[in-house]
């Protein structure tokens, strides 16, 4: 999933807690399908090597993701991602609501009538999304 | 549990540590932080007997301080206190002669990972090799807590980083660290656990990450707070 150096490895900010910040990065990869129903992920410790992160943080991450069923743990094997399609599906609706929530939550104060709002929401992730297209070789 | 109770240290009429007291659990990355004259290095020297306080207790798992003291805890210097002339492979077998904790093996990992020549004399080393070296010999000793002083100081980017890798590794798994820092910048997230110094005193000790849930704030935004109130 990950490797050392890959760009899509968290940058982390310092006013959230960071074993959150590892849970979300988690999430967007479940949600994306970057990391697949049932798909193994690294051990604590390696997790704690590639991101950068305390032993410890990893540990209450995955701790924070077994408690929540994103990811199940037998025994002495590994930690996998949950095959529980109601959990998985629930957190691409979660994400979705967090980052809608926070685009009104800012926006709202500029007072755009809705319609017009929508019309340009369109307009530029439409661009955004030929743009990202483009850029893939 | 490394604790400081009450502790006070006077040179002469100065007083450099005033009733202070904190705790670094076992597990557990500790950083005290506090501008050069707060007392951090006092502390360090302190907890290892090397420099004797004018009251108060440290106790190391319950006990006091005493023999035995240097096979359960290891410091770190902020400099590398080795003869100049000798080569770092000798560094290392100096170490396994004086210390019953030596674990070759692990320093024989370090070396590779730090990707230090054994060949090298301490006088040539760059400050980020004497660096590495410097805590390589430290976390090669098989014990419970680790004192480190200053571990980021004066050395490039690249060595730095090299540095905070140790601590998101099985290196110090089971471990307590405890290291000080007058900038804590980049290391920020790795910590367990701060404690602020001023002028000898705590003047806040807390859990990074409870800080940040409850509080939503970063270590930074925490110090503002702290020394410019």
């Amino acid at each position: 999933m990950m490797e050392p150096g890959d760009a899509r490895l968290p940058v982390f900010n310092n006013r959230d807690p960071v074993y959150l910040q590892v849970v979300r990065h988690f999430k967007v990869d479940i949600a994306t399908g970057r990391l697949k129903a049932g798909q193994t992920i690294p051990s604590r410790r390696e997790l704690a090597a590639l991101m950068n992160i305390n032993p410890n943080t990893a540990q209450k991450a995955y701790k924070e993701m077994e408690d929540h069923g994103l990811i199940v743990t037998e025994g002495n094997s590994p930690s996998r991602v949950t095959s529980d399609e109601r959990i998985l599906g629930a957190i691409r609706e979660e994400l979705i609501a967090e980052s809608v929530d926070a685009f009104i939550a800012s926006v709202r104060q500029i007072g755009v009538p809705v319609d017009e709002l929508l019309d340009i929401v369109k307009r530029k992730y439409e661009t955004a999304m030929a743009g990202e297209k483009e850029g893939q070789p | 549990m490394i604790e400081a109770i009450n502790l006070t240290k006077k040179y002469g009429r100065r007083t450099v540590l005033r009733g202070l007291s904190f705790t670094a659990e076992k597990g557990r990355i500790t950083c005290l932080i506090g501008i050069n004259g707060a007392g951090k290095s006092t502390l360090l020297k302190a907890i290892m007997g090397l420099t004797p306080v004018s009251g108060g207790d440290i106790r190391i798992d319950g006990s006091p301080i005493g023999k035995g003291l240097y096979e359960h805890v290891a410091f770190v210097p902020d400099t590398l206190t080795l003869p100049p002339s000798m080569t770092v492979a000798g560094s290392l077998r100096f170490m396994g002669d004086f210390y019953r904790s030596w674990n070759p093996k692990r320093a024989a990992e370090l070396l590779d990972f730090f990707r230090l020549n054994p060949s090298d004399r301490i006088s040539s080393l760059s400050k980020g090799n004497a660096a590495k070296l410097n805590l390589l010999l430290g976390l090669s000793l098989d014990t419970d807590y680790l004192l480190m002083d200053e571990p980021f100081s004066g050395i490039d980017l690249f060595s730095r980083e090299q540095i905070a890798s140790v601590f998101t590794s099985d290196l110090i798994e089971e471990r307590g660290v405890l290291l000080t820092t007058h900038e804590v910048g980049e290391i920020e997230h790795l910590i367990d656990k701060a404690v602020l110094l001023d002028r000898g005193e705590v003047r806040r000790e807390f859990w990074c990450e409870e800080v940040r849930q409850n509080e939503g704030k970063s270590v930074i935004d925490v110090m503002r707070e702290v020394y410019q109130s």
